[in-house]
Parts: C-alpha cells; sequence; structure tokens
C-alpha cells in the first residue's frame, strides 16, 4: 500500500504531462511553436514512475520525446512552455526549443536530438560518479529506436565493464518514426539484448506507474551498491505519430486502442481512488488546479520577451 | 558455453568428429598454416630490417585462419580484417601482393577480379556492415553463395558489431560473423573488454546461433564454419563463432606486447600451439616423420623466398597513384594536389 500523498503527486505529475502536451500541440496549431515536436501523450508514466524513484542529486538524460521527462524530474512548466515558444524566460532562453531542454542544477542533463545520442552521455555521467565514488544514479532514458545504433550497444557494453551507477532506460514504444518493432529487431522483447553485455535487465509495464517506480527503486539500489547498470525495458506505446505533424496512419487501430484502453493517466487515477481512498471530486480539484497552472504558464510565456539580437549573438556567438 | 574441439593439444582427437575430413584436406590444412607462419615470420624480420612496413602478426592464429577459410565454397564471400592473410593465402591471393600491402604498396591490395574476397579493412569492425550488406544483396538476388566476415574480440565492442548482428537476425541473412578472440585488442585483454564470459554468447541479443571453437584446432574451425556457412548459404539462418585464440606477437610491429603482458601467459599458449599439434597427429596417423617435415618446411621457405624475391623487385608506385581510386572525379583541391605532388615528381623530391 502507497501514502495517499505519495499517489497524489504522481497522478499530478502524470497529469500535468498529460495537460502540457496537448495543450502545447494546439499551440503548435497555432503556429507558436516552431521546429519539431514529439509527444509524450501515452507514455507518461514511464517518466513519472522513474523520476519518482531518483534521489534529488540523481541525473537524468532525456530524449528528442523529451517533456515528459523534464516535467517529471520538476520542471516548471512556465519555463518549459517559454523555451518552445523561443522566449528569454526559457530554460536555455528559447535557443533550444523542443529537443533540447536541460537543468543541470536540477540533474536534467539535457534531452537530445539525435536518437540514441544521450546514452553514451549518460554512461560518461555515470562514469564521472563512479570515479567521484558518490551514491547517485544517471538515468538514461531512450527508445526502441535508439536501442539498434551501435552506439547503444558500446554504451552497454562499457557500462557493464565499469560497474557504472547507470539505468538505462528503454523507452520501448514500439515504434522508431514509423518503423515498428517487428521490422527491426528479430527479438522484441529488447531487455534481452542485456544477456549479451552481461547486464541484469528486465521488462516492465511501462502504463503502470507504480511498477515503474518500484522496479526503478530497486534498481537503483543495485546501482549503489556497485551491481549496476541495470537495464528496464518499459512496454508503452505512442497515442499518436511520431511528431505533432505525423497522423501516425500506419498505426494499427486495434494495436492502439489496446494501449488506450491502458492510459496511463486512468491507472494512476484508479491507484488514488482505490489505494488512496480519495473520491472523484477531489480528484477533479487537482486536475482543476494542474489545468489552471497550465493557462498560466501559457500565459506567462506568451507574454515573455524573445531574446534581443545582442542577446542572441553574445549567447551564440561570444561577443 | 560448451568449446568444441576436435583435436587437443597433446594430438588426441575425436575420431567420430575427424570421420568426415579428407586425408588430403588435413595435408593442405598443415601445409597452408606453415606457409602462413613462415610468411609471417619473414615479413617480422623484413619489417625490423626496414625493408617493410607495419605488420599485424598472425603468429598463434594459424589455425583460424585457415581453418575457416577452407571451409568456404566457390561464390562465397570472405570479408577480412586485417589479422588474415592466412585466410588470403588460403582463398589463393597472392603472398606477393600481401608483402607489397604490409609495404605499403597500394597495388598490394588489389584483389583478382576472379576471388570473391574484400580488401583488407583496416577499420575495426567497419566491414561487418559491408558484409551484412553483401548478404543483403546476396539473398535478394537469390544466389548460393554464403558472406563469412572475420574481424577480432576487440571489434564486439562496436557499435557496428551491433547493427550488423541485429540485422542479419532480423532479416535472416547468408552470413557468418567469425570472432577471432585472441585475447587482445591492442593491449585491452578480453576480460576488460566486456562483462560477458563468452563472446559467442552476445549472439543471444539478436536471435541468432552463436558458437564457441578451440581456435587453435583447425579441424573444429574447419569443420563448424563449414557447416555453419552450409546452414546460412541455404537455410537463410546466421551465426556468430567465437575462435578462441591467442595473439602470440604483439598488435603490431608499432608495439610492444611486453609492456602490459605477462610472459607465463605465452607459456600456457605455447602449449596449445596449433601447427604442433596437428604435426603431433601426422605423426601418429599419416604416416609423417621429421625428415618429410623438413622437407615440408623447406619448400615452404623456398616459396616465401620467391614471394619476398619478387616483393623487393617491383617497381614502386609512383606518387601520383596516391590520388587514384578516391573519386570517379576528382575534387578541386585534389586535383591542386595532384598538380603539386607531379611538381615535387619532377623536381626530385625538392620545390
Amino acid at each position: 500500500m502507497y501514502e495517499k500523498d505519495f499517489l497524489k503527486q504522481l497522478f499530478h505529475k502524470i497529469y500535468t504531462i498529460r495537460i502540457f502536451e496537448t495543450e502545447c500541440i494546439k499551440l503548435y496549431r497555432q503556429g507558436l511553436i516552431r521546429g519539431y515536436f514529439h509527444p509524450y501523450v501515452g507514455e507518461e508514466a514511464t517518466a513519472v514512475g522513474v523520476c519518482s524513484a531518483l534521489a534529488e542529486d540523481d541525473y537524468i538524460i532525456s530524449t528528442h520525446r523529451g517533456h515528459g521527462h523534464c516535467i517529471a524530474r520538476g520542471a516548471q512548466i512556465d519555463r518549459m512552455v517559454a523555451e518552445l515558444l523561443g522566449k528569454k524566460t526559457g530554460y536555455c532562453s528559447g535557443l533550444g526549443g523542443s529537443m533540447h531542454i536541460a537543468d543541470v542544477q536540477a540533474g536534467n542533463l539535457g534531452a537530445n536530438g539525435i536518437v540514441g545520442g544521450g546514452i553514451p552521455i549518460g554512461v560518461g555521467a555515470a562514469l564521472g560518479i563512479s570515479i567521484r565514488k558518490e551514491k547517485k544514479v544517471v538515468a538514461i532514458f531512450f527508445s526502441d529506436g535508439a536501442a539498434n545504433n551501435g552506439v547503444f550497444a558500446e554504451s552497454l557494453n562499457l557500462a557493464a565493464i565499469w560497474n557504472l551507477p547507470a539505468i538505462f532506460l528503454l523507452e520501448n514504444n514500439h515504434y522508431a518514426v514509423s518503423t515498428p518493432i517487428e521490422q527491426s529487431s528479430r527479438n522484441q522483447n529488447l531487455y534481452e539484448r542485456a544477456t549479451g553485455y552481461g547486464v541484469h535487465a528486465l521488462a516492465v509495464d511501462g502504463n503502470n506507474v507504480i511498477e515503474v517506480f518500484e522496479q526503478t527503486k530497486d534498481a537503483r539500489q543495485m546501482c549503489i551498491k556497485g551491481k549496476g547498470p541495470v537495464l528496464i525495458e518499459a512496454k508503452t506505446y505512442r497515442h499518436g505519430g511520431h511528431h505533432v505533424n505525423d497522423p501516425g496512419a500506419y498505426m494499427p487501430k486495434d494495436r492502439l486502442d489496446y494501449f488506450k484502453s491502458k492510459d496511463p493517466v486512468t491507472i494512476a487515477k484508479k491507484h488514488l481512488k482505490e489505494q488512496g481512498k480519495m473520491s472523484e471530486s477531489e480528484i477533479e480539484k487537482i486536475e482543476k488546479e494542474v489545468e489552471t497552472t497550465m493557462e498560466r504558464a501559457i500565459d506567462f510565456a506568451k507574454e515573455s520577451p524573445e531574446l534581443s539580437f545582442a542577446e542572441f549573438n553574445q549567447m551564440v556567438m561570444g561577443y | 558455453m560448451k568449446l568444441i574441439q576436435i583435436l587437443d593439444e597433446n594430438g588426441k582427437y575425436k575420431a567420430d568428429d575427424l570421420a568426415d575430413i579428407k586425408e588430403q584436406e588435413i595435408r593442405k590444412m598443415y601445409r597452408l598454416m606453415i606457409l602462413t607462419r613462415l610468411w609471417n615470420d619473414k615479413a617480422m624480420s623484413l619489417q625490423r630490417q626496414g625493408r617493410l612496413g607495419t605488420l599485424a602478426s598472425v603468429r598463434g592464429q594459424e589455425a583460424s585462419n585457415v581453418g575457416m577459410a577452407l571451409a568456404l565454397q566457390a561464390g562465397d564471400w570472405f570479408v577480412p580484417a586485417f589479422r588474415e592473410y592466412g585466410s588470403l593465402f588460403t582463398l589463393g591471393i597472392s603472398m606477393k601482393n600481401q608483402y607489397r600491402y604490409w609495404g605499403g604498396d597500394e597495388r598490394g591490395n588489389y584483389i583478382p577480379e576472379d576471388k570473391r574476397v574484400l580488401p583488407t579493412c583496416i577499420t575495426v569492425g567497419a566491414h561487418l556492415c559491408h558484409a551484412a550488406g553483401m548478404a543483403v544483396a546476396a539473398k535478394t538476388r537469390g544466389e548460393k553463395s554464403m558472406i563469412l566476415s572475420s574481424s577480432g574480440d576487440g571489434s564486439t565492442s562496436q557499435g557496428d558489431f551491433h547493427e550488423s548482428l541485429n540485422l542479419a537476425g532480423l532479416w535472416k541473412l547468408p552470413v557468418v560473423f567469425v570472432i577471432q578472440n585472441n585475447h587482445w585488442a591492442i593491449s585491452v585483454p578480453v576480460e576488460k573488454q566486456t562483462a560477458t564470459k563468452t563472446l559467442a554468447e552476445k549472439a543471444a541479443a539478436y536471435a541468432i546461433d552463436g558458437l564457441r571453437v578451440d581456435g587453435n584446432d583447425v579441424f573444429a574451425v574447419y569443420k563448424t564454419v563449414k557447416e555453419r556457412a552450409d546452414i546460412a548459404r541455404n537455410e537463410f539462418k546466421p551465426a556468430l563463432i567465437e575462435l578462441v585464440t591467442y595473439r602470440m606477437g604483439d598488435h603490431t610491429t608499432a608495439d610492444d606486447a611486453t609492456r602490459y603482458r605477462k610472459p607465463d601467459l605465452l607459456k600456457t599458449w605455447e602449449k596449445r600451439d596449433p601447427i604442433e599439434r596437428v604435426k603431433k597427429y601426422l605423426m601418429k596417423e599419416l604416416d609423417w616423420s621429421e625428415e618429410k617435415d623438413k622437407e615440408l618446411v623447406e619448400e615452404c621457405t623456398k616459396e616465401v623466398e620467391q614471394a619476398v624475391k619478387e616483393y623487393e623487385n617491383s617497381d614502386m608506385p609512383e606518387p601520383e597513384t596516391m590520388f587514384d581510386y578516391m573519386y570517379n572525379e576528382m575534387p578541386w583541391h585534389l586535383k591542386e594536389q595532384l598538380e603539386e605532388v607531379k611538381e615535387l615528381t619532377q623536381a626530385g623530391g625538392k620545390k
């Protein structure tokens, strides 16, 4: 059994990610967000489950589909919206945008636009922890597509041979852009690949926040005891296409319906009702609060200024 | 994981496993291994005298080299790294050209049109992608052929290894990846290379078969690679085969292994020499004698000496030729450099 407050916190975060994504998609459609936008809708429980099991001074490494990781790690959504809108008040002064949100102070070592690009960076951070003999871990988020990149193998191998405190968080959402997992790997249980590197690995229902939380907690303990790394494959699914402009017409309806029936928001809500003994009206209150915070965040971002040309030059060119 | 072995270091063998290897083939294997070692030792001494460039010694790996190459059929492709010249000799690549190659003469890397062998690949692991790609081509064209790639234990830590094996498994390609585990990636011992106990078990990640073979037992190498080559060719089932062998020399002539390798290790592996055990077998079973052995070594030495002569008597390539073969249409900056080289050559190297 879990504390009511804890369950409330989980739901709050999951719902915040959902509202953040759905509201920002609207801003994108209005032309306020430029560039690419890869929604995390459907995968929220993975980020929240993982980040809730981490300690304050642990690190995370995010991906191109990274808004959820940032929010789960405790990022302020007003500064995130501002970043997406290219405003000065954003996490990277509006210079990074959707795929490059970083908050090093808060232990978020950053998202990465290159598929798999964050994996070796995470291993490097874990090596740093190991050299400094700190009691910390790095949770490295990446996806099934990234697991087919050579850099996945190189990173896993080094983390294994050096016993690094890294949790490889493989978010298997079953698609690399439009390529389904069955067309990119003969063995679709990607966690079994860890055998080839002598790494402890397991699969978890990525839509169930409690399960993800529990497994990450154990993995963290293993890493702290010097028995890392660990690979966790979180099986989940995108509720839409690869990015906002991809309708995802190639995703079979029955499969999508199945995963929508296992919506992480619904599951977290169920935990809250059954274990947290929370009433419908109390939950509605949380939802309302999240929605209001998001409205304020959007207002804040819209009202924020862009960098001046001089400031832009100073930050990018150094003069 | 089980280590496949037919002939042990004392010359003891499993008769059942040896039944389908003909006497003639055994004699051929022995001869090729001796030739490879003699070529290698001669190359080492040429290098030390400044008569050759850099060399990656194959000493100790002769059984792996020869056994895997003999397992190929006409129509199959061999995709080597750089410590496979015993395989190249087995497949009919000239010893003279290998001297040229290691002597820094680009022409040494030319493969005759009728040989299905790729040139030496120095970039560790890069050619595994070539092998997978060629296997896609063979399968698409409906050819009855397979691709055999060979690389070292260090290559298994390269991303290319991962990507190649994943696609081979997924697309059921007619390819066999041989890993010559000689225990060293330059100065990194294999136990610091990977956390797994064996390299063969890495195959599990790609849902393909992994096998582990005594790489100093030429019979086991030949038989296992042949079986898996047949399966790859006929049933489109790829495999990963780890040949457990040992690099008796340095990484290359630019390396000094005494700085990181304990001499005891060499003693252990000297006892497992790939050539000695076949000699023991020949003595016991095939009417071999020290006298016949001496004759064979002399004959092979002559062949090697002849190759050295041809290598040293051939003209040096012109400096301009280094601009060939990279681009179909040379870009402007290379054209400029080519002109400069021509001027320099005409001026006798002085500007």
